[in-house]
């Protein structure tokens, strides 16, 4: 526990830190692009940025008045506090905008020394007006944001009255949760049964309705969803940390490509077979690559692996290899499926042959997963000598794990390479490995509902704020960080099956006490 | 077999020729001989650093011997791998608790089955009918061993969330998941009070008593070993300095020199006289 420091001194820390985080979201022009996300424009108002300066010191003033540190929750302290908060980060917000302003204000155009920070980015800073108006104005709404937040903390979100609001509306729904009838329809016989059948044809329709934008954009997710599945069993089940993971996933789509393509080798077999060769191929690589890493450990492993994923990628765009891979310009013209000679390439077919991929993955991943097979991966992972010792053949379950998460990179590969007619080098970067292993970790490692959610998280809402593109990289470090201080065990960690109770439940008590006393005599 | 049991002993579980291991320049282990008859409580006793953990590792197949032989039931079990070892019927535990700390108490002891078991990947996907059977035989079997060490219930929790004397009974029982025929005990009382210390006396004495498990241990706790064991070796400086009953040990002058320092045994001799006196 922190040693409890006067309202004073916790507010003046928390304004320090958030101040010094606004003058670099500031300098990278992050508030400005927030200011345009909130205001949905191309162009910054007065109003929007304004709004976004209060909603950072309204956060400040929440974390100032939080209840840890404080010597006691009244108005007074949980007042001070925050407004010490505001006043101190908008004092420091307002040092480079001072230096900054009068620096522009000369004429000069400040990309010259900081990229972003454009000239029409200065004059939102500067509220389209002086320089000493606009700090002050500035400071004013960070602290009156604080203050606000405070108030909110104290007034609203810790309040009685909220409490026993919130401890109202849930026994209110429990209380309908638990009505006969409605209990009678959840546990009915075909309930089940119905919720699935109706899940499956929502997911079905969905592709129809939303457009062809959706079903790129959810596309994409689905692929990393297979990706992270993959990676799942590698990482977060058997415990090595492959960086080198878009090698598979290249193989898998250079597999297809090379198949399927007309240039430059010509065998143009049909997405089909095709897509059975680059499943297998990318298997055996798995357990090629298995062989030679399966003493390495921890940082070893990484970095092996992580040289790995670039000699592929090298070798892919290598000018002497052009005549094999196709070289820097890569691939053009994949096969596209066909069910019974009809064409199936619409984006709602692909949508749909992802779908399918998705849920049979799924399937596989889980059955896999609380299996013997799985249990041997996890105590890999544990304990990789007790492992071998307690009887688990280690190297064997190792490379088993390489490859079929190779084989889920294998699909997730083919699948992407036939969706976009094309394939190249640039599409097989480090950063597709790193992508995978992120939403592995945001969403839980070894959680299959963590890998989706993961997916929708890091690849779905990035797609969706556009804007954002030139801040992916700052926006996954924060929320790595994030989750990492908050969250250690991800969105949706992990649970073990509960197999005792499932055992009990599967023999009645009498059953039960016949095969204690077998043991006992 | 068949001529082993012709005469009066049981057969020889365990046999140790001369076993030497060295790490770099240091002798750990020197020439150690040792052989264990089935269904006997054997312990390994010396002073810290006396080569103990090095031996049990050397049988346990964690260390190769660079000389010297070791044969489980008449065969070679050196430079073998330690899965394989596990499957031909040792399992051990550790002086600090090794178990799956991830994993729930009954997955601990599932993993321990797992050389028995033979459904592989595939099988899983498709849960067929050798699956399910396994799975069952094996579910069941772990179920059994929880009551048997007195953890029924709290299967279901993580292994890491379990009190000190669980983890160490369930450490034991995954060793007993695979049917051994021998069990390597690493200090199985260390760090227990008196009372844990019985109850962990009477569960051995019951593992040998009721499945028939031959057992070698390694204790520093004298009042332990000299309870519970019916055969004795104390290695010092990696040599094995004495063997024989506990109370032949007891009163061995190597013994208690190695323990207390030269000089000491004379030292107790005198106190003897005395008190005869």
């Amino acid at each position: 526990m922190k040693k409890n420091v006067t309202a004073l001194q916790k507010g003046l820390n928390t304004g320090i830190t958030l101040g010094v985080v606004m003058v670099f979201l500031s300098l990278t022009a992050f508030t400005v692009v927030l200011a345009n996300i909130i205001g949905d424009s191309y162009r910054p108002t007065p109003v929007t940025y304004g709004f976004v300066i209060a909603l950072f010191g309204f956060f400040g003033g929440l974390m100032a008045s939080s209840k840890r540190g404080l010597p006691n929750d009244d108005w007074k302290n949980v007042l001070t506090s925050s407004a010490a908060a505001g006043l101190i980060g908008g004092v420091i917000l307002a040092v480079p905008l001072a230096v900054l302003g009068s620096i522009h204000l000369n004429g000069t155009d400040l990309r010259n020394y900081l990229v972003m920070v454009s000239p029409d980015v200065m004059e939102t800073y500067l509220f389209g007006i002086g320089l000493l108006p606009a700090i002050l104005i500035t400071v004013i709404i960070f602290a009156a944001g604080a203050i606000l937040g405070g108030a909110f903390n104290k007034g609203a979100a810790r309040a009685e009255w909220r409490a026993r609001w919130m401890a109202n509306s849930q026994e209110k729904i429990r209380s309908a949760w638990q009505a006969p009838r409605v209990q009678q329809v959840v546990a009915g016989r075909y309930s089940k049964l119905f919720f699935m059948v109706g899940a499956l044809l929502l997911l079905f329709l969905m592709p129809f309705v939303w457009g062809s934008y959706w079903n790129y954009v959810m596309g994409t997710v689905g692929l990393y969803i297979l990706l992270g599945l993959g990676m799942n069993i590698i990482v977060g089940l058997s415990g090595q940390l492959v960086l080198g993971y878009v090698a598979f996933f290249a193989i898998g789509a250079y597999a297809m490509g090379l198949l399927s393509s007309p240039e430059p080798l010509g065998i143009q077999l049909g997405f089909w077979p095709a897509l059975l060769a680059s499943i297998l191929v990318a298997a055996l690589t798995g357990i090629l690559l298995g062989l030679p890493i399966l003493n390495l450990r921890g940082d070893y492993l990484a970095i092996v692996t992580l040289g790995f994923g670039e000699i592929i990628r090298i070798l892919i765009k290598s000018d002497s290899l052009t005549w094999f891979t196709g070289g820097p310009k890569g691939l053009r013209a994949i096969a596209q499926p066909a069910i019974f000679g009809l064409k199936f390439n619409s984006d709602v077919n692909f949508m749909h042959l992802i779908l399918v991929g998705v849920l049979v993955g799924v399937f596989i991943a889980y059955r896999l997963q609380y299996s013997r097979t799985g249990r041997a991966w996890l105590s890999v992972q544990g304990d990789q000598t007790v492992s071998r010792a307690t009887g688990v053949n280690t190297y064997q379950y190792k490379i088993l794990a390489l490859a079929l998460g190779a084989a889920f990179a294998g699909i997730g590969g083919a699948i992407f390479a036939s969706r976009n007619q094309f394939t190249g080098p640039e599409d097989h970067v480090l950063m597709v490995s790193i992508n995978v292993l992120c939403l592995v970790i945001v969403g839980g490692m070894g959680s299959l509902p963590g890998v989706i959610l993961g997916s929708f998280v890091l690849k779905g809402i990035p797609e969706l704020l556009r804007d954002l593109t030139d801040y992916r990289l700052l926006v996954f470090g924060v929320l790595l960080v994030v989750m990492m201080i908050v969250r250690p065990e991800g969105l949706w960690p992990t649970r073990r099956p509960k197999l005792e109770k499932q055992h009990l439940s599967k023999y009645d008590p009498d059953n039960d006490e016949a095969s204690s006393e077998e043991v006992s005599a | 077999m068949t001529k082993l049991t012709l005469t009066n002993h049981p057969p020889v579980v365990i046999e140790a020729q001369s076993v030497t291991k060295r790490f770099g320049g240091l002798v750990a282990v020197s020439s150690v001989d040792l052989s264990i008859r089935e269904k006997t409580i054997y312990a390994i006793i010396g002073p810290n650093g006396a080569g103990k953990t090095t031996f049990f590792n050397c049988i346990s197949g964690f260390y190769t011997p660079e000389e010297g032989e070791v044969l489980f039931y008449g065969k070679s079990i050196k430079g073998k791998t330690t899965d394989r070892i596990a499957h031909l019927g040792i399992s051990r535990t550790y002086q600090n608790i090794r178990l799956f700390s991830q994993m729930t108490a009954i997955e601990n002891i599932l993993v321990g089955s797992h050389c028995r078991y033979t459904n592989h990947w595939l099988d899983a996907i498709l849960h067929t009918r050798r699956y399910r059977r396994e799975e069952a035989e094996s579910l069941a079997k772990a179920h059994d061993l929880l009551k048997f060490i007195g953890l029924e219930g709290l299967g279901d929790n993580l292994a890491s969330n379990l009190p000190y004397g669980a983890q160490r009974r369930l450490e034991i029982a995954r060793a007993l998941a695979s049917n051994p025929k021998l069990l390597l005990l690493d200090e199985p009382t260390a760090g227990m009070n008196p009372q844990e210390t019985d109850e962990m006396i009477e569960f051995i004495r019951s593992l040998r008593d009721n499945l028939g498990i031959t057992i070698l241990l390694i204790e520093h706790d004298m009042r332990m070993v000299m309870g519970i064991s019916e055969y004795i070796s104390v290695l010092d400086y990696g040599m094995k300095i004495a063997e024989g009953t506990p109370t032949e040990i007891q009163s061995n002058q190597k013994v208690i020199e190695a323990y207390l320092g030269p000089g000491a045994a004379a030292l107790q001799e005198k106190f003897s006289r005395g008190k005869d006196e």
